[in-house]
């Protein structure tokens, strides 16, 4: 079934208020944890700046960052309930390539953003390709939480066992935090551009979505949804 | 030792003075209220000496040395009339055949009450014949001395973990004594070289109430090694502040402003360096206007080199094992992620340039017909 350009939309609610949450809450709390962290690694010449005016800088960025980590932990931690509590299109189960269909919707969209097909797969959730990067992600994020927190607090007990039997010495561990720094940063640009990118070539509208949490989906498809997400349309 | 410097003490002996001295400085290393000082000097006054032991395998005598010329010379003399040093291959009198039959008796006389103390790291490599004394393997001497003991020291870096004989390619396949010997217990005084007043706290502690101190994770001391050296550290103010050494010699560095921009690894590093500091005059590394090289944790030859930077070199094992440093693969990624958006967004412009070009012709050939 193919249809053509211009079709009407429905808009479809996916994207719960806690997802919504969630979502801004790691991203401005990442591009805080990014600017203090790059600072508190190297320090750009502040020394002169200091001198002529006590500021306590090093100090104030650092309870910044602190602060952006206790909520990008929360953040995370709400994300991991969402894995279990969220609706369908929240669960891991409808965005890592786990089944064959979600595999085969993996094909599909690698080879839409390489330009080899114009279909775009109008589909309710994350694409499979985004949800396998969200995943990878938030892998990621636990271990930035993990050696951060051992980082923070070396010298509770509790924290300093698990974090030793982790990641071993704290200079270890400082530099799996300093190093996985990098992959976010690099997360950042792409997924800023992918999103863009998918506003000017495809219907579902996801940067507003971001804020609204629904979607745009083809008015003309009378069929289940299920069955819509699988549908391509041509321009 | 010259007479001069050393004479006082080895004319009169140890006075009662400087060993009471001696025992309060013991009791506030340990952190403990001066009401226990009476007691660690009747434990230290005992007739009943502990025994020690004291092994060197792959090492500098660097700690041997560090603790020979402590300048609080009464601790050195303590260390001496405290225990009863049966074996301790740099000072003792004894070579050769009699050396070995004075070690022979130490440990069978004394079996399970004496002290091991153990200074560097044992090979494995090869059935451990890289370091033989006596036609003995160090890991033979080890497992003989060690399993007849009542606890054991390891003392300075080599000893604990290893140290640099461990560092990577590790070609004699060196550890330290926590990981041959199991069934007794281990305190690790590590350090290059450790701080003397940790070792004679820790044979104090145990003289005294029969019993290791308190140990963390790696086997060391609380009382020495609970502590990060950056939290207690003179010059952690002008961290707080932004004000950092840029290069050595720099007026920064004449402040004594923060060295952490040099590399200095006291952010990560558990001693208590800048409390109980060296040589009894204050110095120690930062103070000094040197960072932190880390040399009280393991593997600190891999992990804490350079010792100018904050990180060590990532080994990426594509491109020939190029060693690298993690700023500049994170720069690298970053780079590398650029390029291809933006090779992509000129992709799909081109594109879509091309489908114009392509439909504009076709709508051509449509009105031609």
């Amino acid at each position: 079934m193919v249809r053509k350009e211009p079709r009407l939309y429905y808009r479809v609610f996916v994207w719960s208020g806690t997802l919504r949450l969630f979502h801004w809450t790691l991203a401005f709390s990442t591009f805080i944890l990014i600017l203090t962290g790059i600072y508190i690694h190297y320090p750009p010449i502040t020394t002169k700046w200091a001198e002529f005016k006590p500021q306590y800088i090093m100090a104030t960025l650092r309870y910044w960052h602190f602060t952006a980590g206790y909520f990008f932990i929360c953040a995370l931690l709400v994300r991991f309930y969402l894995f279990f509590a969220g609706n369908r299109y929240e669960r891991p189960t409808d965005f890592l390539p786990i089944n064959k269909r979600n595999l085969k919707s993996l094909v599909y969209n690698i080879k839409f953003y390489l330009y080899l097909t114009d279909e775009h797969e109008c589909r309710m959730g994350h694409t499979i390709l985004a949800g396998t990067i969200y995943f990878i992600l938030f892998i990621c994020g636990l271990i930035m939480g993990l050696t951060g927190l051992y980082l923070l607090y070396p010298e509770t007990p509790m924290i300093a066992k698990i974090g030793h039997e982790l990641f071993g010495t704290p200079q270890q561990a400082r530099l799996v935090h300093y190093t996985l720094n990098w992959f976010f940063i690099f997360f950042i640009m792409v997924h800023l551009y992918i999103a863009i990118w998918n506003d000017f070539n495809a219907p579902d509208a996801i940067i507003s979505g971001a804020f609204s949490g629904s979607k745009m989906m083809p008015a003309d498809l009378e069929c289940p949804i299920e069955e819509l997400e699988k549908i391509p349309f041509e321009k | 030792m010259s007479e001069k410097q050393y004479g006082h003490e080895i004319k009169t002996g140890l006075s009662r003075r400087s060993f009471l001295k001696g025992c309060a400085i013991a009791a506030a290393t340990l952190g403990l209220s001066p009401e226990v000082v009476p007691r660690m000097v009747e434990a230290a006054m005992s007739p009943k000496r502990p025994p020690v032991v004291w092994l060197h395998f792959q090492e500098c005598t660097g700690c041997t040395e560090a603790l020979l010329r402590s300048a609080r010379p009464d601790i050195a003399t303590l260390i001496l009339d405290l225990i009863s040093l049966d074996y301790h291959e740099t000072v003792m009198a004894a070579a050769g055949e009699q050396a070995e039959q004075n070690l022979h008796e130490a440990i069978n006389d004394n079996a399970g009450k004496f002290i091991c103390v153990v200074e560097g790291a044992i090979p494995t490599k090869d059935g451990g014949i890289y370091c033989k004394i006596g036609g003995k393997t160090a890991m033979e001497i080890l497992d003989d001395v060690a399993h007849k003991s009542k606890a054991v020291i390891a003392i300075g870096t080599c000893g604990a973990f290893g140290g640099v004989q461990a560092a990577k390619p590790n070609p004699t396949g060196a550890v330290g004594v926590q990981d041959l010997i199991k069934d007794r217990p281990i305190i690790n005084v590590p350090g290059c070289p450790p701080n003397p007043a940790n070792f004679l706290a820790t044979v104090v502690q145990i003289l005294t109430y029969g019993r290791p101190p308190e140990l963390d994770e790696l086997g060391r001391p609380k009382f020495a090694y609970g502590r990060k050296i950056h939290d207690q550290c003179e010059r952690r103010s002008h961290f707080d502040e932004g004000r950092f050494v840029e290069q050595f010699g720099d007026p920064g560095h004449k402040k004594a402003y923060c060295l952490y921009k040099m590399g200095c690894k006291g952010p990560v590093t558990y001693s208590n360096c800048s409390v109980e500091r060296f040589c009894n005059i204050g110095a120690w590394p930062v103070g000094s206007g040197h960072g932190c090289i880390g040399c009280t944790e393991p593997g600190f030859w891999d992990t804490m080199m350079p010792i100018y930077q904050h990180l060590p070199g990532i080994y990426i094992p594509v491109g020939g094992g190029i060693r690298e440093q993690a700023e500049k693969m994170g720069k690298f990624a970053v780079g590398g992620a650029a390029a291809v958006i933006a090779a992509h967004a000129a992709a799909g412009i081109g594109k879509k340039i091309f489908s114009i070009k392509c439909s504009s012709g076709e709508d051509k050939k449509d009105k031609d017909e």
